[in-house]
């Protein structure tokens, strides 16, 4: 019974040694190689390869370019080959050149399994993927973290802009009006007339900012008024029209979920003003069990995703790392000369509670 | 917005006289419009679409000789603005112009509104050319100096 689990045993040891992802070496209590599995074999090149299998004295040497300690990304202070205190190196960042993928970051193990004779085992498990994983991650908290500290900075400022500072713009042109009861001097009244005109100019300007920055309408009456709104403003500055239809039922979402839709929808259409050389382009919203779709479609030009972008890039991975704050989805379809359509679909509170 | 036939009829003699492929006149609107500025009277235009756009002070080439009060001169709109820059221009834009040439007119100290003329080629408009519009904007406006505009 107890030689057929040895048996069995044995069996797996020797699969897992043949078939494993990691790398395993062992080495002897001197660091001549014993042995070595086909993965440790791949990733080593052909003169390394021939020294550890010849048993030659720090082969490894040649490809390792150190290891993780508390003060250094790489070190070899201390090798692990050679130290000894083994318990310190049962887990450990490395770092190997190794073939054909070049320098690699490993978690390895170096531990004595037979205390008597002093074999060695080091085991490595390729990090790379991890890592890529790891700073994708970091990236994209980070663009998240960007998105809401620049919307909630654009709210101040646009608050700022339009309840204080055009207000007291404001009543500086009522003074400056106040003047025409106050004098019949034509020359004054001349005068001020002018700068009455400068100074709603100039309170344009700030509004325009304002909105621009964030429009209030957003907060105050929803998406399909700051949509409407939007659309008018780049009617007048652009000449492009926009064929809006909405058929969303309820006023008001989320104040998140609006930012969404409303910086996507943005980013969307002034891509197509940018890029597709069009007239007009559709906008469609519209809710659908449970979910709120925004359509932007133009006919114009199309592009190939992936190939070099135009402008930055930022703005389609912007749109995507917008779209999942909400936990929704952006796909972007577009064909050279068909034109191009972002679809946007986001779940309602509901749903998105249940997902949670 | 009020519309002054003898303006159209002006800016239509412009052209002819300049030979250039449009020739456009943007005039502060009176208060009451809340004074923008818009290309409202176009000779030469494919389409009817600019005389929507409402110009920004400070932005496109109207709004940029408007704030600047200078003439602008653009030989060739290409290296002028780059395609992708070029919404920021609706006129060039909308009326696929290449090369155009723009001066401001003045009453009282102010600019009042912004001649503009252009051609769907580049390197036609050069610095004679740019002259002769000022010259033009300067002597045979009369009536399209804006007066009766900020009669009020």
């Amino acid at each position: 019974m107890i030689s057929d689990k040895k048996e069995q045993l044995t069996d797996l040891m020797l699969k897992m040694y043949e078939n494993s992802t990691e790398a395993i070496f062992f080495f002897t209590r001197e660091g001549q190689t014993i042995s070595m599995n086909p993965a440790a074999e791949k990733i080593m090149n052909v003169h390394v390869l021939e020294q550890l299998k010849k048993g030659a004295e720090n082969a490894l040497c040649t490809v390792c370019i150190g290891y993780t300690s508390e003060s250094d990304l790489t070190t070899c202070k201390d090798c692990y080959f050679t130290s000894s205190s083994h318990e310190d190196f049962s887990s450990f960042q490395v770092f190997l050149e190794t073939e054909g993928k070049g320098i690699t970051p490993y978690a390895a193990t170096f531990h004595v399994i037979d205390a008597e004779k002093g074999t060695r085992v080091f085991i490595l498990r390729d990090l790379s993927v991890q890592f890529e994983t790891q700073s994708k991650l970091e990236q994209n908290t980070m663009m998240k973290n960007v998105i809401k500290a620049q919307e909630n900075e654009r709210k101040r400022i646009s608050r700022e802009l339009h309840d204080s500072v055009a207000q007291e713009l404001l009543s500086a042109v009522v003074d400056l009006r106040a003047l025409k009861y106050m004098t019949d001097d034509k020359d004054v009244l001349k005068k001020t007339n002018e700068s009455t005109t400068t100074l709603i100019r100039l309170m344009d300007d700030i509004r325009n900012l304002s909105v621009e920055l964030r429009p209030s309408a957003l907060d105050d009456f929803g998406l399909e008024a700051a949509f409407r709104s939007h659309f008018k403003r780049l009617e007048e500055s652009s000449g492009l029209s926009v064929d809006f239809v909405s058929t969303i039922e309820r006023n008001r979402y989320e104040t998140e979920v609006e930012t969404v839709f409303y910086r996507i929808c943005q980013e969307a259409v002034f891509n197509a003003v940018k890029y597709a050389h069009v007239e007009t382009v559709q906008v469609r919203l519209f809710e659908e069990q449970n979910i709120l779709h925004l359509i932007v479609k133009d006919e114009g030009a199309g592009f190939i995703r992936g190939s070099n972008p135009l402008g930055t890039g930022l703005g389609l991975y912007g749109m995507n790392e917008r779209a999942e704050l909400v936990l929704g989805n952006v796909t972007i379809s577009s064909e050279i000369g068909e034109g191009t359509t972002v679809h946007l679909r986001v779940p309602l509170k509901e749903q998105r509670e249940m997902a949670e | 917005m009020e519309y002054i036939e003898e303006y159209q009829l002006q800016i239509e003699k412009f052209r002819e006289a300049l030979g250039c492929d449009i020739m456009a006149l943007a005039l502060v609107q009176p208060a009451e419009n809340l004074y923008v500025l818009k290309w409202q009277y176009i000779s030469g235009n494919i389409s009817e679409r600019i005389k929507k756009v409402v110009l920004q002070s400070g932005k496109g080439i109207a709004g940029g000789v408007f704030k600047s009060g200078k003439p602008l001169m653009v030989p060739n709109v290409s290296e002028f603005a780059s395609k992708d820059d070029l919404f920021n221009y609706p006129i060039l834009r909308l009326e696929k112009l290449q090369s155009v040439g723009a001066t401001p007119l003045w009453h009282s100290g102010r600019v009042v509104g912004v001649l503009l003329g252009g051609y769907r080629e580049s390197n036609l408009m050069t610095t004679e050319k740019l002259q002769l519009l000022i010259s033009m904007s300067k002597s045979g406006l009369g009536k399209l100096d804006g007066k009766e505009l900020l009669r009020n």
